[in-house]
């Protein structure tokens, strides 16, 4: 699949130069007998991305700070198209290195937007939006409901220098050693009830605890951790907004899941795209195993996938304007664009039979990949409840 | 609770089928099974006596002896010492299940009134609830037993399966292994016409007393750590259809292990390329006739193929007790999560799922004779629905799932080499159509 041919006018040369990025800084990755790759090249990779404004800074002075993915270029549709369509041409390599960029422009982004901003912010920055097993519920991010126990449970509260966080934050990506944290918690409002604010934790403030998630199936180039947050001190600027923040963790909801969407899919692509070399070299049975009926329709089936994926993707992205509705398209683009992925990259694998069991060819790592964007951040059963509340939402 | 809401529970408890079953006339009553079993009991009691002994058997080993190991071999699996697990399993006698006692440990009702492979699939997916790997580790000696039994020959078995046996039974196991996949052939070899066109290389060449053997397999599951290995090669100057049945042993010359892979999962069983440089192989290693290798073969797949179903099974029923006890410790809005009721659907979904594939699968061998089509079936069917219930597994647990410590996703990632191996699920297709070609064709029909 030709991504160049997606591209609008414009938009190409945001694609080459992200495709110049993966064959330079991110192939190389995958040289030895790691199966995730080189893990240790990964700072460097990102310092370049940094570099050639790929990943955007909420500095004004950095060269991602407007394009990079996610930057303010994405306030409106154009916007947002461009950064999938970036985060998919980096997937088709490498999705671990994909969900840095990602998460960096998603805390960029949630820091650029709100308002005022913050004076001096810091480069590097992860975003905390889970607590538990699950994202918050609709009617919770709508600000309408939900109590502790679906969602929020963090607490904030109010200090003579700032505020005081008690609480925890689990399943947070972000890149290895970020300067700070973005933190939604709950906090007293003006008038005596609660309202959702949004703080950022220096990286070294003290009763934070970074723990490290252990083990797991895929992604590995990108850091994930829980947050133990015991009273910890954040000074009054970096509350982010006075106003509610909602709409804040909504909008970022909503590009975690087109974002994951888009890995997924770019992901797929490259799974695609290899089992189809492999196809046309392989000897097996006679023929070339791509003349087989079986792999032919294992690789048919694996393209449409990718294709529905693609435009699912590039649809749901056309309707990015921060109101509700986007909230619930992109849950969709979600639920359906990882479960499409994913079956393409495991009718892909087959392609190769054994070998595609094996570490040498790294489609076992794309299969893990696969699964965790999948599972992560909004699993089936989650965003079949959410897109089932948002339609029921609708009719009220 | 508000009266209102009491009365509804009240109502509610007096129309589960347990309460409204009282209300039955006595033979009714007796037509009613209300026992508050789990599916495992229920099933168990399905079967014969013998199997129902090795069901309880293998589980309770599972427990106490893969467990503790199931981490740690599948984490460090270059360093995980597979001795000990294979000689516990070799005293509890799950190692010379294929063939009744007294020459075995299969008990005979079961083998003989099913197939020599029930009683080997029951064991097999207790093992693998517990680890992929381990679970591979001692089915694939039973794989590479199995030629040596399907040749039929007579002075094979006596020469080498039952003083194998008696080794294994007086507490000195051996462990085989099976060789029929080479670097240019995988599938081919596992259907008809692949096999036709496959391009092989092992070959064997006769010489005074014997034969002389050179060539490559791979992905030999316990071929490194095998004691001997049935291996097939074709005869010098002749394509598949002479391929011969080979008894090699550790330490014959010109014989050694060359890269071991590093695979998705199924870690604890090392899959592994053997290098065969002149290696002289003795009259009496000829397994079975000359030239019988490929019926022998093709005949094994049809014996091996429902264990490698049940090993699936296994880790489907693994990934789903893992989600379960996930579903019933976690708290969501006040509830866990086991009570809501869409939850309880993708639990039952994923029971259905199980309960069919065993069904297959134990149908698929419960007559004397194993046969492809149903063989092939009930891996395509176990293997499949084992994938989908491991991801599941993992979705419902959200991010947990794709922990290390949680379990699930390792036993999702042995699943996946269940629709790869004994012949991919697309070879495997074709053996139901070949098998059934007459009925298929019109040739034959009811």
């Amino acid at each position: 699949m030709d991504l160049s041919l997606y591209a609008r006018e414009g938009e190409q040369e945001f694609v080459e130069l992200t495709r110049s990025f993966v064959r330079k800084s991110v192939q190389p990755m995958f040289g030895g007998d790691a199966p995730d790759g080189n893990l240790d090249m990964v700072p460097s990779i990102l310092d370049t991305a940094f570099e050639v404004g790929l990943a955007a800074s909420p500095c004004s002075g950095m060269p991602g700070f407007e394009y990079g993915i996610w930057g303010t270029s994405a306030d409106n549709p154009t916007g947002v198209r461009i950064s999938a369509t970036l985060l998919w041409a980096v997937a088709e390599a490498c999705a671990g290195i994909a969900m840095n960029l990602h998460v960096q422009g998603l805390a960029s982004r949630v820091i650029t937007s709100s308002k005022g901003g913050l004076p001096d912010p810091p480069a590097r920055v992860a975003i905390a939006l889970q607590e538990g097993h699950a994202l918050p519920g609709y009617r919770t991010l709508l600000g309408k409901g939900g109590g502790p126990d679906e969602g929020i449970g963090t607490r904030a509260l109010s200090a003579k220098t700032g505020w005081v966080i008690t609480g925890s934050k689990s399943f947070v990506y972000g890149m290895e050693g970020p300067d700070a944290f973005l933190v939604f918690c709950r906090i007293a409002g003006n008038q005596g009830g609660e309202k959702l604010g949004c703080l950022l934790v220096p990286a070294g403030a003290t009763g934070l605890e970074v723990r490290d998630v252990g083990g797991r199936t895929g992604i590995r180039a990108c850091g994930l951790s829980h947050l133990v947050l015991n009273e910890v001190k954040v000074a009054s600027e970096h509350h982010l907004s006075s106003r509610d923040a909602f709409p804040l963790m909504g909008q970022a909801v909503c590009l975690h899941w087109l974002g994951i969407s888009a890995m997924a899919a770019g992901n797929a692509s490259g799974a695609l795209k290899a089992a189809r070399e492999y196809a046309a070299t392989r000897y097996q049975g006679g023929a070339m195993i791509g003349e087989h009926p079986a792999v032919r329709k294992l690789l048919a089936l694996s393209e449409a996938r990718v294709e529905a994926a693609l435009a699912l993707l590039l649809q749901t992205a056309g309707f990015a304007c921060g109101n509700t509705d986007f909230l619930r398209r992109c849950a969709i683009a979600k639920l359906m664009t990882t479960d499409w992925a994913f079956s393409a990259v495991t009718d892909a694998l087959q392609v190769f039979g054994g070998y595609g069991y094996m570490e040498d060819y790294g489609m076992e790592k794309r299969l893990r990949d696969a699964v965790v964007l999948k599972t992560a951040a909004g699993s089936r059963n989650y965003l079949e409840t959410f897109i089932s509340d948002a339609g029921r939402e609708d009719i009220r | 609770m508000k009266p209102e809401a009491l009365d509804l529970q009240a109502r509610m408890d007096a129309l589960r089928p347990g309460n409204a079953s009282k209300h039955l006339d006595f033979f009714g009553k007796l037509l009613v099974d209300n026992r508050e079993m789990t599916i495992w009991d229920h099933d168990t009691r399905l079967l014969p006596a013998g199997a129902r002994i090795w069901r309880r058997r293998a589980r309770d080993f599972a427990r106490r002896y893969i467990r503790p190991d199931a981490l740690r071999a599948d984490s460090q699996p270059r360093e995980y010492d597979p001795g000990p697990i294979v000689s516990q399993a070799a005293r509890k006698g799950f190692q010379t299940l294929l063939l009744a006692l007294p020459l075995g440990t299969a008990f005979p009702g079961s083998y003989f009134l099913k197939s020599a492979s029930f009683q080997v699939a029951v064991v097999a997916e207790e093992f693998a609830v517990e680890s992929g790997g381990i679970a591979l580790l001692l089915m694939a000696h039973h794989l590479g037993c199995a030629p040596l039994l399907m040749s039929g020959h007579v002075p094979t078995i006596l020469r080498h399966l039952l003083p194998l046996y008696a080794r294994t039974l007086r507490g000195r196991p051996e462990i085989m292994a099976f060789a029929i996949t080479e670097p240019g052939a995988g599938s081919d070899v596992e259907e008809t016409e692949g096999g036709a066109e496959a391009r092989l290389v092992t070959t064997a060449r006769q010489v005074d007393g014997g034969f002389v053997i050179n060539g490559r397999k791979c992905f030999i599951s316990d071929g490194a750590i095998a004691d001997k290995v049935t291996l097939f090669a074709k005869l010098q100057g002749e394509g598949l259809e002479s391929w011969t049945c080979f008894l090699i042993e550790k330490g014959m010359e010109g014989y050694s292990i060359g890269r071991q892979e590093h695979k998705l999962g199924q870690r604890a069983a090392d899959a592994s390329e053997l290098i065969l440089d002149d290696v002289r192989v003795p009259q009496r290693n000829v397994v079975g006739r000359l030239r019988s290798g490929w019926a022998n073969n093709r005949n094994v797949l049809n014996y091996s193929r429902p264990v490698v179903g049940a090993m699936a099974l296994g880790h489907a029923r693994g990934a789903f007790e893992r989600a379960l006890e996930f579903c019933r410790s976690t708290v969501l809005g006040g509830k866990r999560l086991i009570d809501y009721q869409d939850v309880q659907i993708e639990l039952a979904d994923m029971i259905v799922k199980l309960w069919s594939a065993r069904a297959l699968i134990w149908h698929s061998c419960s007559q004397f004779r194993c046969y492809q089509s149903a063989s092939a079936a009930a891996k395509v069917a176990a293997s499949d629905i084992s994938f989908e219930v491991c991801t599941r597994a993992m979705e419902i647990m959200g991010d947990y799932g794709y922990l290390e410590n949680h379990g699930a996703e390792s036993l999702w990632r042995d699943s996946r080499l269940t629709q790869i191996y004994e012949g991919t699920n697309q070879i495997n297709r074709l053996a139901v159509i070949e098998h059934q070609w007459a009925e298929i064709s019109g040739r034959c029909g009811g």
